[in-house]
């Protein structure tokens, strides 16, 4: 992706912090003391019409509620375009249909589950809520699921044709999930929570889940966060490609190591594939401050678009969250540029590049 | 007849998951589709589960469904219709 | 924008063929690949046909060359057709680094999680269905047939309901376009489950007949299976590799309708947007365009309103068009890459499809599809549709290479 203008003119985030309502920056840390983080979820009532709201299933609720706040604090029209990314969709709903299935052996089921658990339905009625009806188009693919929505956004801005991309995410947890995904390692064994998560060096995470929405634009404006300069996506890439990657992607965009205040890391704790962050910042970025976020938001797909909302909040405020502030001795005069390395299960590699406008 | 309207206002509710409307609130005559409750067409799916479900009765047509589920009216007499039969 | 995209190559698989020559061979032969399910464990086998390839999981593994256990139905679909995709247009391994694949999928590893899911949430269940404990997302196909023909460049899935693969071509073409990438593998792969079978009977719009697109009597979908994958190249790398070009990429829309959860609007209005807004692209105009392989799925409402979008785009000289879904079945985010594809044998073997089973105009909007086969048809622009729930409508813009 080259140097063109893509930024971020306003954004929510539904995640399990206060960061949709309340204030997320002088607030501690919410900590759970087992291994899921779960959403704090906002009064619906207050987005969407009790006639709308009646049907949807809790992810349908967080995703279409954090894209319009996040129209609502851009400031600006509908988008032009709406694109998001999902790791698993509406898995209550998949989880429904399946049970429903079997439960009524095929006969007499309700479509409802069924249409809900479809990756778009989201989309579809964000575009139903905004009478948005341009490009619209979802990417469910792991740990690029936001990543290629923010690409695809990216590219539909620099061809000019569009002006405002609602570009975002949403993933839920469930017991049933949770626990498939125990089976094969994800989570840590012991009962950890986000407050231990990086102090016993086991194998798995913690979960997570949440809703993260931007309105991105090719100009700035007065509500403007900040300016999201690049992305790049690596593909299983070996130690050597991660560390090339690095440094193309920051010449690519004339950035040299020194011109990086913050690095924003994607650690979770896993001590099976945490070595990619600290082989890759001890060898390129040793002296520039590191701070994790998946303690905040927990272990989830689409958890790299909360660090670009997190990265975009400092830039906005020219601070660290009180949450964050134990990780840095010297915190930077001014944040003038963030660099995000986020991986999921150390498959998905993404770096992203933001800058303060 | 009175009773399974009454029976049916409740279903529809909790089926519908429509929260602030009570079964007083729905009138035996009104549409239940467009300008009456505010129903759409996955509303309409929904209440054939319900006669399926509750009833025994199969709507297999969409057509014919649309002429049942006009109102409650219409939903009871095609149910007792069908039970008498 | 800079790079013309060009198809090079393409591959699938369907219940009408193993290959693209089989495909076209059934497609002239008129042999529809509708009937009853073999593989799927459902109430619904005898009374609901669908349009199944005819293998078994386990011999679809022997043609994918790679062992059954872990790979999905979806996968092995997917790897058959990338594999023919692949050979068609010359790329070899050390071609596949460089390669990006956009995939699309709407239910993922669900043909096979579906069958084990209830051992896969019971504590006490241990074997070997927990080989397939993480293939239940859109995702893990993407990643199998990526990793086994090794594909490292750029990856991605989409997932659209019934109109993903033609939105993973654009997105492809896009990469291509914006000179992110010089090779981009696109296109998407569904296997039939007990899960859509259900869904779809559930939204009562599965023809427990031969579907009937654009008939008067048409009463539902037939749900089929299969995999297509389209080659993109852009310009300058069919130079490069001295590529023979099968068919331009010459335009792309996709449209929200942004009107309703599932149904589409009864005047047609994005299906009308995709199609006017892709040929815009093409800069080719409505009388350039000789055929137009509809999404025409027989539900009520599909047709109505995709027959009001063409009366509204073409008026009264609406062009050869049909659906080519009595052949294949609907095959969800599969279909816009299957049609694709038969959009590209179009062009090249000058012929149009014929639509099966149609006999009466509707009568929501008269428009009469092309019941015939015609051979030797002077096709050079061909529309693709794909339709799907949440308003999304996509229309692709297939051309001659010239």
């Amino acid at each position: 992706m080259s140097n063109n203008r893509c930024y971020i003119q306003g954004s929510a985030a539904i995640s399990a912090q206060p960061t949709f309502e309340g204030d997320f920056f002088s607030l501690p840390m919410i900590v759970t003391e087992a291994n899921n983080l779960v959403a704090v979820e906002p009064d619906y009532k207050a987005f969407i019409p009790p006639n709308s709201l009646r049907r949807m299933s809790r992810l349908l609720k967080m995703g279409l509620t954090a894209a319009l706040k996040a129209v609502q604090n851009s400031g600006q029209p509908s988008p032009d375009v709406i694109i998001t990314g999902t790791g698993k969709g509406s898995l209550s709903d998949t989880e429904k249909f399946i049970r429903d299935i079997v439960e009524y052996q095929e006969r007499a089921l309700n479509p409802t589950p069924f249409i809900q658990s479809t990756y778009n339905s989201v989309n579809g009625l964000i575009a139903l809520q905004q009478k948005s009806t341009g490009y619209n188009n979802t990417f469910v693919h792991r740990g690029f699921s936001f990543e290629n929505a923010l690409l695809d956004s990216m590219l539909q801005l620099a061809e000019g044709e569009v002006k405002r991309t609602l570009t975002g995410c949403f993933e839920e947890m469930t017991a049933e999930h949770f626990y498939i995904k125990s089976r094969i390692g994800f989570w840590k064994e012991a009962d950890t929570g986000n407050a231990q998560l990086f102090d016993r060096n086991t194998p798995g995470s913690i979960s997570g889940e949440g809703s993260t929405f931007f309105m991105l634009g090719d100009e700035r404006t007065e509500n403007t966060e900040a300016c999201i300069k690049g992305m790049k996506m690596l593909y299983k890439p070996s130690a050597e490609a991660l560390e090339r990657g690095l440094k193309d992607f920051l010449d690519k965009h004339d950035v040299g190591i020194g011109d990086i205040d913050l690095v924003i890391s994607g650690r979770n704790g896993d001590a099976n594939t945490d070595h990619y962050y600290r082989i890759l910042f001890s060898a390129n970025c040793p002296a520039t401050p590191e701070v994790p976020f998946k303690q905040l938001c927990g272990e989830h797909d689409t958890a790299g678009a909360f660090a670009v909302w997190l990265a975009a909040q400092i830039l906005k405020q020219q601070q660290l969250p009180v949450s964050l502030q134990a990780f840095v001795a010297n915190p930077p005069k001014a944040f003038r540029r963030i660099l995000i390395y986020n991986h999921f299960i150390g498959e998905q590699h993404t770096f992203f590049l933001l800058e303060h406008v | 007849m009175e009773e399974l309207k009454q029976k049916l206002k409740q279903q529809i509710i909790e089926a519908l998951n429509l929260q602030d409307t009570k079964p007083e609130d729905i009138d035996d005559n009104a549409a239940l589709f467009g300008d009456g409750l505010g129903l759409d067409s996955i509303d309409s799916l929904e209440l054939m589960v319900l006669l399926e479900r509750q009833y025994g009765i199969k709507v297999e047509d969409p057509r014919e469904g649309r002429k049942i589920l006009a109102s409650v009216q219409s939903m009871a007499e095609f149910i007792q219709s069908k039970q008498t039969a | 924008m800079a790079e013309r995209v060009f198809i090079t190559g393409m591959g699938l698989i369907t219940a009408i063929g193993d290959n693209v020559m089989e495909n076209l061979r059934s497609l002239r032969l008129q042999q529809a690949g509708i009937g009853y399910t073999r593989h799927i464990d459902t109430i619904h086998k005898e009374v609901l046909p669908v349009a199944e390839v005819r293998h078994s999981t386990e011999q679809l593994a022997v043609m994918a060359g790679v062992p059954v256990l872990g790979y999905t139905r979806t996968t092995l679909l997917g790897l058959i057709a990338m594999k023919e995709a692949l050979q068609s247009a010359g790329l070899t391994e050390a071609d596949m680094p460089g390669t990006g694949l956009v995939n699309a999928s709407t239910v993922g590893g669900m043909c096979d999680t579906e069958k084990v899911y209830y051992d896969i949430i019971d504590p006490n269940k241990h074997g070997e269905f927990l080989d397939y404990i993480d293939t239940l997302d859109c995702a893990d196909c993407t990643q199998r047939i990526a990793d086994t023909v090794g594909i490292g460049a750029h990856i991605a899935t989409i997932s659209t309901a019934c109109s993903s693969s033609a939105n993973a071509l654009m997105y492809g073409a896009r990469l291509i376009k914006h000179g992110m990438l010089d090779t981009a593998i696109c296109g998407g792969t569904e296997a039939l489950t007990r899960f859509t079978i259900n869904g779809f009977n559930s939204l009562k719009n599965i023809d427990k007949a031969h579907c009937k697109p654009f008939d008067q009597h048409r009463n539902g979908l037939n749900l089929g299976e299969g995999a297509a994958y389209l080659v993109l190249e852009s310009e300058s790398q069919v130079k490069r590799r001295g590529a023979v070009v099968l068919a331009e990429l010459s335009g792309y829309c996709n449209a929200n309708e942004a009107f309703h959860p599932t149904a589409p609007s009864p005047e047609g209005d994005g299906a009308y947007a995709a199609m006017k807004n892709a040929l815009a692209m093409s800069g080719r105009s409505v009388d350039e365009v000789q055929y137009i392989n509809v999404h025409g799925t027989a539900t009520l409402n599909n047709d109505a309103s995709e027959g009001k979008a063409l009366l509204r785009l073409f008026g009264d000289k609406v062009p050869m068009f049909s659906s080519t879904k009595p052949f294949t079945g609907h095959t969800l985010a599969a279909a816009g890459a299957i049609e694709a594809i038969f959009s590209v044998l179009a062009i090249r073997e000058q012929v149009v499809f014929p639509n099966l089973n149609f006999s009466e105009k509707m009568e929501e909007a008269g428009v009469t599809p092309e019941t015939r086969l015609l051979e030797q048809y002077p096709v050079t622009n061909v529309i693709s549709n794909s339709f799907g729930f949440g308003g999304n409508n996509a229309s692709l813009v297939i051309s001659k290479y010239e």
